[in-house]
């Protein structure tokens, strides 16, 4: 906390008020948003698991469950196997994608703003489309074996091949995270390291990156998170090996009859265990001393240029864009333009008849599309309230509950997202609830803002360890109320953050698929069902189609709003 | 189903309204068969229809989540131990629909009844360089080492049943068929559309044990795939269709049975390639009595599952 409190003390009684209600104010209701969208499904999913039969209303048999924990050791495999997959994932994001996100900070990258929407693009396409697209380039007889003559299916099908299909799904974390936080530090502290001396290399190593420590650890704390939960790509490349992840197991209980609730919410339970261990690690490390690099003073913000490295940097970037985008982008798209198959890369094979269902006047595509639309936006727009409004709580509030709110908003990333469905649908289907979002579009949002509400937290908790709060008090000094001041000096500083993650949350609600499947009501379908269905039901190129379709449509609108963004002048949105 | 509205008027744009000319119905694939059925049926009786698609996974930890609050009509699953199970639990209406008298005995129950019906089978890539097979043994041999992939029996029922068909059958040599494929490096990549995508890119030659209508309906539409039956026998997964207990428009979901098994109803299951549950429509494929069809006692092999699924995994995946 900043020591200066003139502001405080020049206070009438009646403002001291004020600022404490205001404060109360904010804080219940970002912890209600919090107990609401995330407590609560987490609390049924516990009672799930403690008592077999809660589902069905009743309390009976408690714990009979825990058997499952000692009763074999293929459990302790899968554990095993999940945190080596995690750590695994961890180290691939950060080659691909720390690189890339320091150059991004520091230096003048041309097209930064286009190259911003070319590495969201991974978010917008769903991950099991990314794993066949893989497959379907790298297996036997796949498309780099009809193009060049050789495959790369023993790679693909093993765990480093799992490892690399998960990291390009995930590697962006570590680039928005890095690149926006470094852009804040800046040069100033390196010219200041300079001037005493220090070589370019030395002032970047020794100063630069460790104040950007929280944010790189933040975005790795989500990619550890994340690759413990997923399960489309495992099950696609992994399942033939023999390699299970927990959260293989909790889907098999939770695939094939008799379906085993309680067994998975146990085995989800694991996972929050192990993501609650990262993230008091990560607490750890980000608090641990003061990575505060904004205090107000006047700061040359001006990005270095490149210089004679412009095109080297260039090709790095084009290098990750191409491993990253370009591939699995077109194996879709190519996928989706062939009339079968089995006919494999032939002109004679192009069609674009798997397109018609979609353009069929009133479909369901069209519909699917403008319902992940609008439930996406409002998505982006809700967890960037809530999560801004608990980030700030969390850094800059005083009440006892802040490290339970951090931690609670943490879960939802950690806990399979059938999970969850099951208890938001445990949570709101209650017959003893007077009224339920539940059997309305509603229950999507809810479950859309619970899963992602941890990203926009901890890109703006991670934003707001950078800001000194000093900046507040030199507001407050001079006559701002605290809402004032947060509204005109702590809101624009965490704007950057705040609409990164937004983007994040966009792109990835815009293909939300397993709680989706699980929570949609009956006669609603979105994107992420669409696609799935179509695989299901064998059409696999018009499920291409589809993604084709959602990811050009979803990367415009981002497009669009970037470049808006860049016209409005970064210097609204940057530190 | 009726607390829903002061929240839905805001938030219920797409969503449902539950009332009386509603039916809330939850189907395993094919989507395709879901929709057309229910723009049928209510272009017939006005009756709009919700659906809700997915596995038939998805489909029972839904109406498993929601038991203390059933939001489902009418469902159809793909794997007939789940009817049998539900039935046993209380939750099925009792139901036989006038239309079902041309369904076979065998096919219908006094609470559920199929919908339609699928084969297990060998689904062959004629492009391949493997020969083709016409025996689920001729699979063991040398020739399609590395080149043959089945759907996981734990993810997938039918899978289930032809495991535990081919045991009724052939006592141990089931066993030892499904070594001697392991030792061939089978893979079983998951359920059947996993199986399925590596033979029709050509990585893989064959699934064994694949459900059939997908593959015939994929072969009609030019993939270079050929669904073989072998003579020696296969097992059938009828679909059941039933009504839940806790229905609240119980008169509309007997409508909805009623039509699925009309000749009409019957018609669009045909064409989605699968043998319609009334014997006197006709499919586009052969039908029950073209095939060597092994009984499986349901409810003895449901009570094996785990064991069942236990020796697989020990044979074939070595988990």
């Amino acid at each position: 906390m900043a020591p200066t409190r003139f502001g405080a003390i020049l206070m009438s009684a009646k403002g001291r008020f004020e600022m404490l209600r205001a404060q109360s104010v904010l804080t219940t209701l970002a912890a209600a948003a919090l107990l609401i969208l995330v407590g609560l499904p987490v609390l049924f999913i516990l009672l799930q698991a403690v008592f077999p039969d809660f589902a069905r209303g009743s309390f009976a048999g408690a714990f009979s469950k825990l058997a499952i924990l000692t009763e074999n050791d293929r459990l302790m495999t899968q554990a095993r196997n999940t945190l080596m997959l995690a750590f695994s994932v961890m180290l691939g994001c950060l080659i691909f994608g720390l690189p890339i996100g320091i150059l991004r900070g520091l230096f003048h990258i041309p097209g930064a703003r286009v190259w911003d929407v070319v590495f969201l693009i991974p978010f917008l396409i769903p991950p099991f489309i990314a794993a066949i697209a893989w497959m379907m380039t790298l297996q036997p007889r796949g498309y780099l074996f009809q193009l060049v003559g050789f495959d790369m299916g023993r790679f693909l099908f093993s765990f480093t091949g799992v490892a690399f299909v998960m990291t390009l799904n995930l590697f962006p974390l570590v680039y928005f995270a890095v690149s926006r936080a470094l852009e804040m530090v800046g040069g100033r502290f390196a010219s200041a390291a300079r001037v005493h001396g220090a070589r370019p290399l030395q002032a970047f190593f020794l100063i630069t990156l460790p104040l950007s420590i929280p944010a790189i650890a933040a975005s790795l704390l989500i990619v550890f998170a994340m690759s413990i939960e997923e399960f489309g790509t495992p099950a696609a490349l992994a399942a033939r090996t023999g390699f299970e992840v927990l959260v293989t197991g909790i889907y098999t209980r939770l695939s094939d009859w008799p379906i085993d609730l309680s067994g998975a919410a146990l085995g989800s339970v694991m996972l929050m265990a192990m993501v609650l261990a990262a993230f008091t690690l990560q607490n750890w490390i980000a608090t641990r001393r003061s990575y505060i690099s904004q205090t107000g003073k006047p700061a040359d913000l001006e990005k270095a240029d490149l210089g004679r490295w412009r095109w080297p940097v260039l090709g790095l970037f084009a290098l990750v864009g191409m491993i990253g985008v370009i591939i699995p982008l077109a194996a879709i798209a190519v996928t989706s333009l062939m009339g079968t198959i089995s006919g494999g890369l032939n002109w004679s094979n192009l069609d674009t008849r798997h397109y018609q269902p979609i353009f069929q006047q009133g479909s369901r595509a069209a519909q699917a599309l403008v319902t992940s639309g609008w439930l996406a936006v409002v998505t982006a727009f809700a967890t960037a309230t809530i999560g801004g409004l608990v980030a700030y709580i969390v850094v800059r509030g005083t009440g006892r509950g802040r490290a339970v709110m951090d931690g609670l908003s943490v879960l939802p990333n950690a806990i399979p997202a059938i999970v969850l469905a099951v208890g938001i649908i445990l949570a709101w289907n209650s017959p003893y609830l007077p009224l339920t979002f539940y059997g309305t579009a509603g229950i999507l949002l809810i479950a859309y803002i619970g899963i992602l509400l941890p990203y926009p937290i901890r890109y703006a908790v991670a934003r707001l360890r950078q800001i000194s709060g000093s900046l507040d008090d030199a507001a407050r000094v001079a006559g701002a109320s605290q809402m004032q001041a947060l509204r005109h000096i702590t809101l624009p500083l965490m704007a950057p953050s705040l609409i990164a993650a937004m983007m994040l949350v966009f792109a990835i609600a815009s293909r939300e698929l397993v709680a989706s499947i699980m929570l949609a009501p009956a006669g609603l379908r979105t994107v992420g069902t669409f696609v799935f269905s179509q695989f299901e039901q064998g059409s696999v190129q018009t499920g291409m189609a589809m993604s084709v379709i959602a990811i050009t449509i979803t990367s415009g609108i981002l497009l669009a709003v970037n470049l808006w963004l860049a016209r409005q002048g970064s210097s609204a949105f940057s530190g | 189903m009726f607390r829903t509205t002061a929240l839905a008027a805001t938030f219920g744009l797409i969503g449902t309204f539950a009332h009386a000319d509603t039916l809330t119905f939850y189907t395993a694939g094919p989507g395709g068969l879901a929709d057309a059925l229910a723009d049928a049926f209510q272009a017939e009786t006005g009756i709009t229809v919700n659906v809700f698609q997915g596995t038939t996974g998805q489909v029972m930890a839904r109406l498993e989540a929601e038991e203390a609050n059933p939001q489902a009509d009418v469902v159809v699953s793909a794997s007939w131990g789940s009817a049998v199970d539900m039935h046993d639990r209380g939750l099925l209406m009792e139901y036989l629909s006038p239309n079902a008298a041309a369904v076979p005995d065998f096919l219908k129950h006094s609470h559920y009844v199929a919908q339609g019906i699928s084969a297990l089978a060998m689904v062959w890539n004629t492009q391949s360089d493997a020969p083709r097979p016409s025996e689920w043994s001729d699979l063991t041999d040398e020739a399609y080492r590395d080149l043959i992939t089945m759907p996981d029996p734990a993810q997938s029922g039918a899978a289930f049943d032809l495991v535990a068909g081919l045991e009724a059958a052939m006592g141990e040599g089931a066993w030892e068929l499904l070594a001697g494929l392991a030792a061939n490096d089978m893979i079983v990549p998951g359920p059947n559309a996993a199986a399925l995508n590596p033979v029709l890119q050509g990585a893989k030659a064959v699934v064994f044990g694949a459900v059939d209508y997908i593959s015939y309906a994929q072969a009609a539409s030019g993939e270079t795939i050929e669904v073989i039956v072998p003579d020696s026998g296969t097992v059938i997964a009828p679909r059941p269709m039933m009504i839940l207990q806790s229905t609240s428009n119980p008169d509309a979901a007997k409508a909805f049975v009623d039509f699925v098994l009309s000749e009409a109803g019957q018609e669009l299951v045909a064409a989605t390639w699968m043998m319609p549950a009334r014997a006197d429509v006709e499919g586009l494929r052969p039908g029950i009595n073209d095939l060597n069809v092994i009984e499986v006692d349901e409810d003895a092999v449901a009570a094996r599952r785990e064991e069942i699924i236990a020796r697989f995994n020990e044979t074939v995946t070595n988990r």
